[in-house]
């Protein structure tokens, strides 16, 4: 009868489930194998040279680049943006490439939050209606003295908590194996955020620099939000599809249409609109150039909590009414 | 307790159920019989609140299923379609787990639950490990953890085997008996139903053909037809003929089996006319295949 006692059901079965150890299991193994990967590259890649010279000769390159002129428009914004970027680092006299252990979680969080974190928060969605009705035990859940609203309200409390319980895992496990690899210190180190295209050109006005530390924790909460966001989108489908498969297969669609769409037809601004579009919030946080004019970070994020908000009052209204046959 | 009043549920343009209605007692069990597809299940989800019915009224201890919920679910407990529980889950979580759905008290209920169905050894191996009968008396156990003044279980005995089907049988005229609960059973096995229900309504592509009392309505249906093991045989016959027993034929069983047609009403007399003519009269019985036949005749020949 007490919510809590609701929320406690569905964290057990979310838990005792093999799903759950997989999703633990997969981060440890992705993040492991990231960082040996990394590790390996970066030594050959360096060829002990001097940070300056490396930036240098990066920044040649990309010049060379835009003045050969077949680069397609999105790159030669990224293009640019990136020179800028590396101007800056080097007229502060700071490696640009340097890395630790928090740097590489940091970097963690940015890269995973458009595939892997919604990925993980999918496997947790899709299943976690669409479950009970292929159980069969959907029939015993709503014949008792409890709402449907109550009941889908359990389901999405905990479907929330686990997501964030993954999110902080992923951090930790990114931390620990980055450590290993680049030491566990660094916290403290400055970071620059907040670079900014102005039009077509870099605009150095808006970056600050902030302590890793709290830049770390601003982009994983961008992740977690975003996380949310799908969650709340899957769970959608995991009501209306009824069927664990159809529902991730749905959401992984959708997931991988957002990372192709952008780059192969960024032309077409009403993208934006996506929620798929609007999922690597921690990019357009940390300055990489928005794929399609508009695409800021409050623009996205105001347009992820759109959809989440209309998937929530969608699943609830389904939820609530439909009848449960078969 | 249960008071179905005039349900109807259509799907598309097809009418599941039409205008079914039943009143079930306190400690009665009422039989809900009917072949495959005749519209059980369906009612059944109506009863407990899963489906809503496009008219007619489900009311249960007096509280509207459609408007009070919640209020008329603490006195139901059910198993619709299959015992299906969590099979990731050992049966004590799952019987924890719907006890915290229930009101304060249901969780010091499990032990004793589960000791009642003689599922208490087993309690703590996960669900996927049990047999089909045992996730069935779980399963009776979950629908009790309530205390429910109605239990609804739909095809108990489905995919049981004769002791699992007994065990269910005496189970459900225990709770019926000792604890006054009204029992709503469906069936499309009429043995079944013979056995362990009061009274029974028959449902056939979705509307009730006919209810009542369960002996008085085999009687009706069990025909007039009556086999006689009696020596001499020749003599039971010519008694019989004489008595007004029409159809009298002295037939198979090795020379002693006598078939007539008596009224059921006059059995009695019938058979104190042969003991009195000095016939040993060996058995009598009202073949069971007749009832089937009736059954069939009713429902239209379907498979029952």
């Amino acid at each position: 009868m007490r919510f809590a006692g609701l929320v406690e059901n569905e964290i057990l079965k979310i838990s005792r489930q093999r799903r759950f150890r997989v999703v633990v299991l997969i981060l440890i193994a992705l993040i492991g194998l990231i960082v040996f990967a990394q590790s390996k590259g970066r030594d050959r890649y360096l060829g002990g040279k001097d940070w300056r010279v490396r930036t240098q000769e990066r920044m040649a390159s990309i010049q060379n680049w835009l003045r050969d002129g077949r680069m397609p428009a999105s790159s030669q914004r990224w293009a640019r943006f990136e020179l800028g970027r590396l101007e800056y680092h080097l007229e502060r006299d700071i490696d640009p490439d340097a890395i630790s252990g928090p740097l590489f979680t940091r970097a963690f969080a940015n890269a995973s939050s458009y595939l892997l974190l919604p990925l993980l928060a999918i496997v947790f969605a899709s299943d976690i209606v669409s479950a009970e009705f292929q159980q069969g035990t959907i029939k015993i859940l709503l014949t008792r003295p409890v709402g449907r609203v109550r009941v889908l309200a359990s389901k999405l409390a905990a479907l929330m908590l686990a997501i964030t319980l993954t999110t902080a895992f992923g951090a930790l496990v990114a931390y620990a194996f980055g450590g290993i690899a680049y030491g566990y210190r660094g916290w403290g180190a400055p970071v620059l955020t907040g670079f900014r295209i102005g039009g077509e050109r870099f605009d150095p006005a808006a970056v600050r620099s902030i302590a890793l530390w709290k830049d770390t924790i601003l982009v994983f909460g961008l992740a977690w939000f975003a996380m949310l966001c799908v969650g709340a989108i899957g769970l959608l489908t995991s009501v209306l599809l009824r069927s664990t498969a159809a529902a991730m297969g749905t959401m992984l669609a959708a997931l991988i249409a957002g990372t192709i769409l952008p780059r192969l037809a960024s032309q077409w601004e009403a993208q934006k609109f996506l929620f798929v579009t609007c999922l690597p919030l921690p990019d357009y946080y940390s300055g990489s150039p928005p794929p399609i004019p508009g695409l800021t970070i409050g623009f996205a994020a105001a347009v992820l909590a759109a959809w989440a908000a209309a998937a929530l009052v969608a699943a609830f209204i389904v939820f609530a009414r439909r009848d449960v046959l078969a | 307790m249960l008071v179905a009043e005039h349900l109807t549920k259509r799907f598309g343009r097809r009418e599941a159920v039409s205008d079914v209605s039943f009143t079930l007692h306190a400690g009665e069990v009422l039989g809900f019989l009917g072949p495959n597809g005749a519209g059980k299940t369906t009612t059944i989800r109506m009863l407990v609140g899963l489906a809503r019915p496009d008219s007619g009224r489900i009311r249960i201890r007096g509280l509207d299923v459609a408007t009070d919920f919640r209020r008329a679910m603490t006195h139901v407990g059910s198993i619709v379609e299959s015992p299906d529980l969590y099979r990731y889950l050992t049966g004590r979580e799952n019987l924890l787990h719907f006890a915290r759905m229930l009101p304060e008290g249901a969780e010091e209920r499990v032990e004793s639950l589960a000791a009642m169905v003689s599922m208490r050894e087993r309690l703590d191996d996960r669900v996927s490990t049990y047999s089909l009968g045992m996730r069935q008396r779980l399963g009776i156990a979950q629908a009790l953890l309530g205390n429910p003044d109605v239990l609804v279980l739909d095809e108990p005995a489905n995919g049981l085997d004769p002791a699992g089907i007994r065990e269910i049988r005496e189970l459900v005229r225990r709770l019926a008996g000792e604890r006054g609960i009204a029992v709503f059973v469906s069936s499309h096995l009429l043995s079944e139903v013979e056995l362990m229900c009061d009274r029974v309504s028959i449902i056939h592509r979705g509307r009730t053909l006919a209810s009542g009392n369960v002996h008085e309505l085999l009687d009706r249906f069990a025909g007039d037809r009556l086999l006689v093991r009696a020596r001499p045989a020749a003599l039971a016959a010519e008694m019989l003929s004489a008595f007004g027993a029409a159809d009298v034929e002295a037939s198979g069983g090795g020379g002693d089996l006598v078939s007539a047609r008596v009224d059921p009403s006059r059995v009695p007399d019938a058979l104190r006319e042969l003991v009195g003519a000095g016939v040993d009269v060996y058995s009598v019985e009202r073949p069971a295949s007749s009832l089937e036949d009736a059954f069939l005749q009713i429902t239209g020949g379907e498979t029952v």
